[in-house]
């Protein structure tokens, strides 16, 4: 829905941004291959996280400090160094070469997925480690078993937990270096887009002058980004 | 009764709580050492002791929040360490906790007081109460009668961030009475309450032995022990000084530190040594 009021909109524009080299549905394109891989690898990545988060959160064991501080290291690992990484995984040489991923969409995930999962599990850790002890006790003494009381602290942190969501979906829509180098910036031959996403899309379009339309695509990420956060508030009870 | 005699209680019960020889610290510092004491069906025992002395640990322990490092703790004869973990979950699920603070859930007052009941449901029925809720929900018959026990019927759609300090306190003590335990361990259930919400309170629990529920109550109101209490156990510096009638042990104790103590002029902090 999104992608289609953004190509109408688009299409309402300046007739000169409509000097276009490609097909009418490759704003479209460009918007669902950007939301699949984002939103694939977050919901990926909130999956790996939560446990990650509950484990390092509740649980003693030997390396605990280091974890903590890898997942803090993670917050800010450089994204083309992590698309190198994927890249030489993905590529021929590599240990995953077999599968054939270089400059697809899968590929593209794996990177995002990388970047986005220690942001997700270091908002998440800190928000279940800020649940109240009381209220796990409480759980425990009216008959929860481990998984209940585990269940009671994800959704005490709830609102920790979908900012850390919200911020890894940030940091994997608004990334350009890694997708680049593993996704390729493809756009088929029936000008639609393959592994173009938004940012590069507007990275290629600034490089070819091109600046009303990089515009527009910005305006469009942005509209986007706006809008999950919207959802989220709405949901959460404007607690955000 | 001989002193000796009323520095342990040494009954073993097949119908309530039994501990013996409890001892129990944490980091190398004891803080239980050597209790024996119990509690029967339809009887209300009160565990009195200046704050640090041990009590939120001893029902703890009741309550199986961990193992002892010695002694044991029994539930109708059955030390409860020596079950399976399905077993003592289900041990567990016959108790009751009402702790110091509210330590209520941030949603509604029904989902709290439900919460009990919600954890003893099978993944299906789960799944059919959260359809069922999302569709309008269906009151639960023991949620309403447990808030009307403590005079909240009616509040069960609140939200308890709504809710004030002396209203959470009775959402929580509701919370432990909704799925029908057969023990309730209270841990200073009214130390931060009015004297209407605490009246309330005990009121509640009054009810709550008179339908034949085993009730301790750890407390530094003397007041209150003297008015609820069958029985009173003194714990000192983590040891039970003296155990017996509530009557005698206000009236005629046989330790002269529960004298004292009873009477106001020994106030002990953590760590310090009695005499």
């Amino acid at each position: 829905m999104i992608a289609t009021i953004a190509a109408e909109t688009f299409q309402a524009l300046d007739p000169a941004i409509m000097e276009f080299p490609f097909e009418r549905n490759y704003v479209e394109s460009i918007v669902y291959v950007s939301l699949y891989v984002s939103l694939t690898a977050v919901a990926l990545s909130t999956m790996v996280s939560l446990p990650i988060a509950m484990l390092v959160g509740f649980a003693e064991f030997p390396g605990k400090r280091f974890v903590i501080a890898l997942v803090n290291t993670g917050m800010g690992l450089p994204s083309v160094v992590v698309g190198l990484a994927v890249l030489f995984l993905v590529s021929n040489q590599g240990p995953l070469g077999t599968l054939d991923l270089v400059f697809t969409k899968e590929a593209m995930i794996i990177s995002q997925f990388v970047l986005a999962t220690p942001v997700i599990t270091g908002v998440s850790l800190a928000a279940v480690t800020g649940v109240e002890e009381g209220v796990r006790d409480a759980a425990y003494a009216m008959g929860g078993t481990r998984l209940d009381i585990a269940l009671v602290t994800i959704k005490e942190a709830r609102y920790g937990i979908v900012t850390g969501v919200l911020a890894g979906l940030g940091r994997a829509i608004s990334e350009v270096g890694s997708v680049l180098i593993v996704g390729g910036n493809i756009a088929g031959a029936d000008g639609t887009a393959i592994t173009r996403t938004l940012t590069t899309a507007i990275q290629l379009e600034a490089r070819q002058g091109r600046f009303e339309l990089a515009l527009v695509l910005g305006a469009i990420l942005l509209t986007l980004v706006l809008f999950v956060n919207a959802v989220v508030l709405r949901f959460g009870g404007g607690r955000i | 009764m001989s002193g000796r005699l009323a520095r342990a209680d040494q009954r073993s019960l097949n119908d309530g709580i039994a501990v013996s020889n409890l001892s129990h610290g944490f980091d190398d510092a004891g803080v239980l050492e050597d209790v024996s004491l119990s509690v029967e069906s339809g009887e209300i025992l009160a565990v009195i002791g200046p704050s640090g002395t041990g009590k939120t640990t001893l029902l703890e322990l009741l309550a199986a929040f961990y193992r002892p490092d010695d002694g044991t703790v029994r539930i109708d004869g059955t030390d409860i360490w020596t079950l399976s973990e399905r077993d003592r979950l289900a041990t567990r699920r016959r108790l009751g906790m009402v702790f110091q603070e509210a330590n209520l859930f941030d949603a509604t007052v029904r989902r709290n007081v439900s919460y009990g009941l919600h954890v003893r449901r099978g993944w299906r029925e789960r799944l059919r109460e959260w359809r069922s809720r999302l569709f309008g929900g269906s009151r639960t018959p023991a949620v309403t009668e447990a808030l009307e026990a403590v005079g909240l019927g009616g509040a069960e759609n609140q939200a308890v961030a709504s809710l004030s300090g002396g209203e959470a306190q009775r959402v929580a003590f509701a919370r432990a009475l909704a799925y029908d335990p057969d023990f309730l361990l209270l841990d200073e259930p009214t130390s931060d309450l009015d004297p209407r919400n605490t009246a309330v309170i005990e009121e509640a629990v009054e009810t709550a032995r008179s339908r034949g529920l085993g009730v301790v109550v750890a407390t530094h109101d003397m007041h209150q022990a003297e008015r609820l209490a069958d029985r009173v156990a003194v714990l000192i510096e983590g040891r039970l000084i003296e155990v017996g009638p509530a009557e005698r042990v206000f009236t005629d104790p046989d330790d002269p530190r529960a004298q004292r103590f009873i009477d106001g002029e020994l106030v002990y902090s953590a760590g310090e040594n009695d005499d």
